[in-house]
């Protein structure tokens, strides 16, 4: 990204809309060529769901985590265990598990609980966030269920050397810094990205004098990528990513024994990109880890842990049949091991076979069909299908409508847990339909989207004798609304814009007819931007409606609907705006709430940042 | 604590309205001496989860009930995860598992004082001599850092502790002995541990594998119910009721299960014993020769967590999927029928009597 871009995608208030990609098949052997990305599945097959891609804007003004920035910029609902604690998703109303998270193509949820703590994701470390709605099981494997979250690096020929420097010091002795910096020729790209994040976060409960104890928390990040053009027809790409995190968990009681987690990831991918006439042919090798150790005592070494390591082979390729028609194959294999404290040594290898067909049948419809089926001796494997219509009528209206079959498969704790796993788990199964109506003229967009998931089969641990067992048993049904708007105005130097997100979402436990503990009926997000000149400010909402959280959906035992609003400015300095200061109020009216039971989250705090470009 | 404030006022105003419906005409006519509002009744400690843990009151001619009195009582919650209760006198102490125990009026509910340092992990407390005992596990994983507390009950402080072998559980008190079974903390262990009141001299009685309930007799036997350990510890042994002489310390009868039957609660009352295995309640008197073979109560599909029989009735809990409120409920014994069902609090265990 040259510099001048980045500043005005930095300055701009720009936050796009429909995302709807854009690759019709004539630019894409062009595209691979320009921009080099690797999540195929998002850039090719992914116009019949709704995905949009979250602006720098957004990232920079948000904090490091992945929590923060998609609870206040989608309907998207989190469980987070206090701040900066373990953190989950519920998408749709699905459960933790059900939400996939992919980087660069691949899809990282734990291989022990299933689930990626979005606390454990720093945004610095890459280039784009998109949100995909909707299943993604076909693409993107297990848990893409509720819909999938795409952290993806891009790389691009021909930028020059280009560095960025970020830093943000607010309350709690938060500091949030990365630095970024990156060398592009014709034939060559590499780029690195560092960044840390730490806090004391011990702030001041809001109804009381005591403070958050124990819940201080560091993670830090190094992630390399490059790029080599070895002709006109091959390029090689290596992405690279290790997170390193420790968090200490905030105490619910002063005298409580304090306790601390560590984790440890790396993400290593090697792709060849090979463009031999009508054929984009790429072949993926992935190697990724995940480790972490719990300390039941901090003041102890005694520790409980598990590590993973995964290896990912991968065989894409892409043929253009015709002019409007693209065929698309993947082969891939996956093989993972695993052991812990309480997981003795256990391997499993999935193999899977994947079919994508796109058709623009004219300029103004489009479908796509999907298929995939794995093998694997550890379960049994359903065969995954995902067809959809992208249909635009008028200039300004567009309709989609797609239908899918995903899964979550047994995790290794699920079936090898000691004493407890359950070989004979099946996965979860989810078959879903969803329906967007897009409406975009110049000034304003606006989007509704109903979707319609029954997933049955669902996994849940439950006590047998003295013991807990994971078995296939809860049938939830999650159905829903997702509505969008945004309102740009300009006044000479004056930039208005306006904008929300709200979801509807009921999820509802078929043998109970009780709604699921932690999935609110209504959330909304909301935000306002004004710009003038070198100077930006925002004014940006949260509000999520009450959930029970006892299984029984007792009125008594429930987490009060919250609203939190934040506000900030910015100002740009420098010949070319190249750098800039930004101030930030969080929490604003100091509403005193909690994402969890007892967890309470801090009041009214600050933040100052700068930063540069050059 | 919005969410506390308004669950205490509502249920603060729910007591209101009751004692002003009942406690008016019971107290003056009937028990004009009124020790406090929770005499003549259950208690029933529940541990907590995902919601605080707590302790209900259901009155004892099961009119009335109240849930989570100790925060209606004190604007403050119990934490998690709330392990036993042990009664001294006219105070109930309220053993948390976040390193706390609650002082109250054990009538009252009002709070004196909590013992807050020199625990970790506490378990259960027990009383001799005026000295408050108290098992710790520390760190669940950890062999070597169990311990027993002995508390100073004038100061609410913990004076003394001594080191104990692997997961100490439950405690009897009898001539100037205290009996410590070890359940073994995460692991497990197959100990009794005897401790002389006045020299703290400890020997070990071997039982069978996870000695947990246990209590004395008619016949001066301490009984203990030997849990054995499950199949899913990849090395399954046999449960038992072990009977000690008390005499004498040496294991004097020892009646085991059947292989893969788990009995996992255990009570006495007049010289009947009364154990559940299986959601399967049987009875044995103290001079029977066998284990029963057939059950008097099968308590269906429940999810049973605590049990204690008092006088004819039989008091269960129900922790139902763990993410609801449990149940009590109530046996007649001498019909063998449920009479009595209470919602109380969030994976209830512990059942007492004042």
């Amino acid at each position: 990204m040259d510099m001048k871009r980045l500043i005005i995608s930095t300055l701009l208030v720009s936050i796009p809309f429909f995302a709807w990609s854009q690759s019709a098949l004539d630019s894409l052997q062009q595209l691979d060529v320009v921009v080099l990305k690797t999540d195929m599945g998002l850039n090719r097959f992914s116009n019949t769901q709704k995905t949009e891609q979250l602006s720098d804007t957004i990232l920079l003004r948000s904090a490091a985590s992945l929590t923060d920035v998609l609870n206040y910029n989608s309907t998207i609902y989190f469980k987070e265990n206090g701040l900066g604690m373990v953190s989950s998703a519920s998408f749709r109303g699905t459960t933790a598990q059900q939400t996939a998270v992919v980087w660069n193509g691949i899809n990282i949820n734990s291989q022990f609980n299933g689930q990626t703590d979005f606390n454990t994701i720093n945004i610095r470390n890459f280039d784009n966030v998109t949100i995909r709605s909707g299943g993604g099981s076909v693409l993107y494997g297990s848990g893409a269920i509720g819909g999938s979250i795409h952290l993806n690096n891009t790389l691009k020929f021909n930028q020059g050397f280009n560095s960025n420097l970020f830093l943000r010091y607010g309350s709690f002795n938060t500091w949030d810094g990365s630095f970024k910096s990156g060398i592009s020729t014709g034939k060559f790209v590499v780029n690195f990205e560092v960044s840390r994040t730490q806090s004391a976060n011990d702030f001041q409960f809001i109804d009381s004098d005591k403070e958050n104890q124990n819940g201080q928390h560091y993670n830090q990040s190094l992630s390399a990528n490059m790029a080599y053009r070895i002709n006109a027809k091959n390029t090689l790409k290596f992405y690279s990513y290790v997170f390193d995190g420790e968090r200490h968990f905030a105490l619910l009681n002063p005298n409580e024994t304090p306790t601390k987690y560590q984790d440890f990831n790396t993400r290593n991918l090697l792709e060849w990109v090979g463009l031999y006439g009508e054929f984009t042919s790429r072949i993926k090798l992935a190697y990724i880890t995940e480790d972490y150790n719990y300390f039941e005592n901090i003041a102890s070494s005694s520790q409980t842990g598990a590590k993973a390591n995964t290896f990912i082979a991968k065989h894409d390729l892409a043929f253009k049949v015709s002019k409007n028609i693209l065929l698309n194959s993947v082969v891939d294999v996956t093989q993972t091991n695993a052991e812990g404290s309480s997981i003795e040594k256990e391997s499993r290898t999935i193999t899977s076979f994947n079919l994508l067909l796109k058709h623009n049948i004219t300029s103004r419809l489009l479908y796509e069909v999907s298929f995939r089926k794995e093998l694997t001796e550890n379960y049994k494997t359903p065969f995954l299908f995902n067809a959809g219509v992208h249909y635009k009528p008028f200039s300004f209206y567009t309709l989609t409508v797609n239908g899918s079959r995903n899964f979550r498969m047994p995790t290794f704790n699920d079936l090898y847990w000691e004493g407890s796993g359950n070989e004979d788990l099946k996965p979860e199964d989810s078959y879903q339909i969803d329906m967007g109506h897009a409406v975009k003229f110049k000034n304003i967009s606006f989007s509704a989207t109903g979707f319609y998931n029954d997933i049955d089969d669902m996994i849940r641990w439950i006590p047998a004798g003295s013991n807990w067992q994971p078995i296939n048993t809860d049938h939830v049904k999650t159905y829903g609304l997702e509505v969008q708007l945004e309102i740009k105005q300009r006044f000479q130097n004056h930039q208005f814009g306006l904008g929300g997100n709200y979801g509807y979402t009921i999820s509802e436990n078929q043998a109970t007819k009780k709604q699921l503990i932690y999935v609110p009926k209504h959330k909304a997000t909301g935000w306002f931007n004004y710009e003038f000149k070198r100077l930006s400010a925002f004014y940006q909402l949260l509000y999520v409606g009450d959930v029970f959280i006892l299984s029984d959906n007792n009125p008594k035992y429930t987490i009060d609907a919250y609203t939190v609003s934040n506000i900030g400015a910015e100002y740009a300095l420098g010949a070319a705006k190249q750098y800039a200061f930004g101030i930030q109020i969080k929490n604003l009216l100091d509403e005193n709430y909690q994402s969890v039971a007892n967890r309470y989250m801090p009041g009214i705090n600050y933040n100052i940042y700068f930063n540069l470009n050059f | 604590m919005k969410f506390s404030i308004k669950f205490l006022t509502c249920s603060l105003l729910f007591v209101a309205v009751l004692s002003s419906c009942n406690s008016d005409d019971d107290n003056f006519s009937n028990t004009p001496m009124s020790l406090g509002e929770y005499e003549n009744g259950i208690l029933v400690s529940a541990e907590g989860g995902s919601i605080s843990g707590s302790v209900s009151f259901i009155s004892r001619d099961f009119s009335t009930s109240e849930n989570t009195i100790f925060s209606n009582t004190n604007a403050e919650e119990l934490g998690t995860y709330v392990q036993s209760v042990g009664f001294d006198g006219t105070k109930a102490y309220i053993v948390v598992q976040n390193n706390n125990i609650h002082v109250v009026n054990r009538y009252t509910f009002l709070k004196e004082t909590t013992i807050t340092t020199g625990l970790s992990l506490p378990r259960y407390m027990a009383f001799a001599n005026g000295k408050g005992y108290v098992t710790n596990w520390g760190d669940g994983n950890n062999a070597n850092d169990d311990f027993l507390a002995i508390v100073n009950l004038e100061t609410n402080l913990v004076e003394t502790t001594i080191p104990m072998a692997e997961g100490p559980e439950q405690m009897v008190v009898y001539a100037d002995k205290l009996y410590i079974s070890h359940k073994g903390g995460y692991g497990s262990n197959n100990i009794i541990s005897v401790m002389d009141l006045g020299t703290r001299a400890i020997n070990t009685i071997t039982v069978n594998d996870v000695p947990d309930d246990m209590f004395i007799n008619s016949n001066r036997e301490l009984v203990v119910l030997c849990e054995g350990k499950p199949a899913w510890t990849g090395n399954e042994t046999s449960a038992s009721i072990t009977k000690i002489d008390l005499s004498t310390d040496t294991v004097s009868n020892r009646f085991t299960f059947a292989d893969g039957i788990h009995p996992a609660q255990m009570s006495y009352s007049s010289g009947n014993l009364y154990y559940q295995a299986n959601n399967e309640v049987y009875v044995m008197s103290d001079s029977d020769a066998a284990l029963p073979t057939a059950s008097i109560i099968n308590l269906g599909t429940i999810t049973t967590y605590g049990m204690v029989v008092k006088a004819d009735k039989l008091y269960v809990t129900d922790a139902k999927d763990y993410v609801s409120l449990s149940d009590l409920l109530v046996y007649d014994l001498n019909t063998n029928t449920k009479i009595h069902t209470f919602e109380v609090g969030l994976i209830a265990s512990g059942i007492y009597f004042n």
